[in-house]
């Protein structure tokens, strides 16, 4: 694999003087051919602005952007291998679906016959050969996405950018278009970045993710990366359910990590690299509800009394309360031949290995 | 609105309306009607006919302004567009610069100040440059006509550009058209029926303005209007009655496709 977009401390301030905003600071980033990399994080934290600038769209206050090796600062979006797919999908009104899906191609100066031959496969592509004389208007939602995509993706760019492509649609059609995106990208082979503050999505989709806030790259790495050993309280939170705790740490060597867990002994803990850790201290620790399960109060790594049950179909979350007062969820997988504890009862807690983590505050 | 409100409840309301449209309405009823009277009484009824339109058919003059009105109206209006679609540009597609509301307000000059006004001067400065070049075309009055069209052209465009989505445009860019490219296939095209709007209301403006081309004409440069008020200030005959209903309704037709055209894709 090589580099497709190579960012180096990049970063963006909007306005000047009082008023300046950063938008981005200190973004390095290095994106692989072939790649589905997506961009997550809160509204606001600075995903588009980080898109634009790779799209050209919005000129960096200082760092470089490499785009296949090449330096693309001071070039306009008309001179970048790269294409968008607009969070409105921004659909020529006035052009048939056949030619906002040619407009690039006509652009770029290509026979009228490669354009047309272009555009058919394209068209076929995202199912949409029945609706090529249509105009964007008489299009629904899902299918004005499928053209924007296919616009985006005829004049063959290195690189396609996605705008929270699918944010505008309803939960079944979404679910739909995530896979038919994913096909996309394997099909064409193209890099894509993807923009989104849908967490799941991220997970589901991506070969990385980078997790931002308030215009930072906070982590960077596979879903399971990200998911199973986030950096900090912010990732932690932000993707999929945790618990977070505040606990002491019992001991701290060369062994690792144990932590003292409120109403039992001690658990052992990961802990991020380089992070140092004082017997005594209190940390935040981190669980995810799937990764423990009720056990007979003899086997208990903690126990804790049972609040609330809440049933969510698949699964059932279990509210409970551990000695020192603080609240713990617990996922559970709903089986038919199971019976849901009551509330006030007292149970036994087993935390799967390496379940517990200290993070970074 | 408080809910359960209605206007129409109100004591009186009816009434107010009702007279309100009269005011509007009746006297051009009145004018419509005695233009198909078959008498030359502005007040006896004497059956209907249509002899005051030939009348002004055959009336050589009333051609030749007609004519005249047309093609200054179509000229000027022509040009305001341009300018005005220019202008719409600059105020619109372009980052904020330092005195933008100053510009908006100095283009929307014919707005503000009394038409009067606008006309006294146009008469000491035309009358100055007649005198020192000798030249008394049209040139001045299509100059006086298309500046006072632009507001009534740059206000539809600028509607309609204001409505465009901006990303269009960057999609445009996005898709390898460089800024000329992009506005002949993406902007220009959208702005079409904002550009049509801009021209059928510069064009009505033209046609209807007595006091500037008063001021501005030289002799033998009536246009319809002031040829109209010329005659009507020497006697009133329904023949004017007839050539002010055909006038009437070339400016309907001028606001109605100025309508139309605003109205789809609203
Ligand atoms: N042109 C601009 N001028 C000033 N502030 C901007 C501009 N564009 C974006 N911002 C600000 O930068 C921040 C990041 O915006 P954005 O990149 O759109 O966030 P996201 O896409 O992650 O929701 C926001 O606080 C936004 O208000
Ligand atoms: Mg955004």
């Amino acid at each position: 694999m090589s580099a497709e977009i190579e960012i180096s401390g990049l970063s963006k301030v909007f306005g000047q003087g009082a008023g300046a905003f950063h938008a981005l600071s200190g973004i390095y980033l290095t994106i692989e051919t072939g790649e589905f990399f997506t961009l997550l994080g809160p509204s606001g934290c600075g995903k588009t602005t980080l898109l634009r600038m790779i799209a050209g769209f919005e000129q960096p206050t200082a760092g470089t952007l490499r785009i296949n090796g090449e330096e693309v600062a001071g070039k306009g979006p008309n001179a970048r291998p790269v294409n968008t797919v607009f969070q409105n999908y921004a659909l020529f009104p006035h052009m048939s679906v056949r030619d906002n899906i040619g407009f690039g191609l006509k652009m770029l100066g290509r026979p009228r016959a490669e354009v047309a031959a272009t555009v058919d496969e394209m068209l076929r592509l995202v199912r949409m050969e029945a609706m090529a004389t249509r105009k964007p208007s008489e299009l629904s939602g899902g299918q004005q996405q499928r053209v924007a995509l296919a616009r985006a993706l005829a004049p063959r760019p290195r690189v396609l950018l996605l705008d929270e492509p699918l944010s505008a649609l309803d939960l079944k059609l979404r679910k739909e278009m995530q896979s038919e995106l994913k096909r996309l990208q394997v099909e064409t082979g193209i890099t894509f970045v993807f923009v989104t503050h849908d967490q799941e999505e991220a997970l589901t989709m991506s070969d990385r993710i980078a997790v931002m806030n308030a215009g930072r790259i906070l982590q960077l790495g596979t879903p399971h990366e990200i998911y199973n050993t986030p950096s900090d309280r912010f990732v932690a939170g932000f993707i999929g359910d945790t618990n977070v705790l505040s606990l002491a740490v019992a001991s701290s060597g060369v062994d690792g990590v144990t932590l003292a867990v409120p109403g039992a002994g001690t658990l052992p803990a990961a802990s991020l690299d380089g992070l140092t850790l004082l017997v005594g201290q209190t940390v935040t620790a981190v669980v995810r509800p799937e990764q423990a399960r009720l056990c007979p109060l003899a086997e208990a790594d903690l126990t804790a009394t049972l609040e609330q049950t809440v049933f969510f179909g698949t699964d059932t979350h279990l509210h409970l309360r551990l000695a020192d007062g603080q609240g713990f969820i617990l996922r559970r997988q709903n089986a038919a031949d199971e019976v849901d504890p009551a509330p006030g009862d007292r149970l036994g807690l087993r935390l799967a290995r390496g379940a517990l983590r200290v993070l970074r505050d | 609105m408080a809910k359960g409100f209605d206007v129409r409840r109100l004591p009186g309301f009816a009434s107010v309306a009702l007279l309100t449209i009269a005011l509007l309405y009746v006297p051009i009823v009145i004018l419509v009607v005695f233009s198909f009277n078959d008498s030359i009484s502005q007040s006896q009824w004497a059956g209907f006919s249509m002899r005051w339109y030939e009348t002004a058919m055959n009336n050589a003059t009333v051609r030749d302004v007609s004519i005249r009105s047309l093609w200054l109206a179509g000229v000027s209006a022509g040009f305001a567009t341009v300018l005005a679609t220019l202008a719409a540009l600059g105020t619109t597609r372009v980052g904020r610069f330092p005195g933008q509301t100053m510009i908006y307000a100095l283009i929307n000059q014919p707005l503000m100040v009394p038409e009067i006004v606008t006309g006294i001067a146009l008469l000491i400065v035309v009358a100055f440059v007649k005198v020192q070049t000798g030249y008394t075309g049209m040139g001045y009055m299509v100059l006086a006509h298309t500046a006072f069209c632009i507001p009534f052209a740059y206000l539809p465009i600028r509607a309609r550009l204001e409505t465009l989505d901006p990303n269009l445009e960057i999609a445009a860019a996005d898709l390898y058209a460089g800024p000329v490219r992009a506005f002949w296939h993406i902007t220009l095209p959208l702005l079409v029926p904002g550009i049509m709007a801009g021209f059928m209301l510069g064009f009505v403006t033209s046609l209807d303005t007595v006091v500037i081309t008063e001021f501005v004409k030289s002799a033998g440069q009536e246009t319809l209007p002031t040829y109209m008020l010329g005659q009507i200030r020497r006697s009133t005959t329904p023949e004017m009655n007839a050539v002010a209903t055909l006038f009437l309704l070339l400016s309907l037709v001028f606001v109605t496709a100025f309508f139309l055209i605003t109205r789809k894709r609203g």
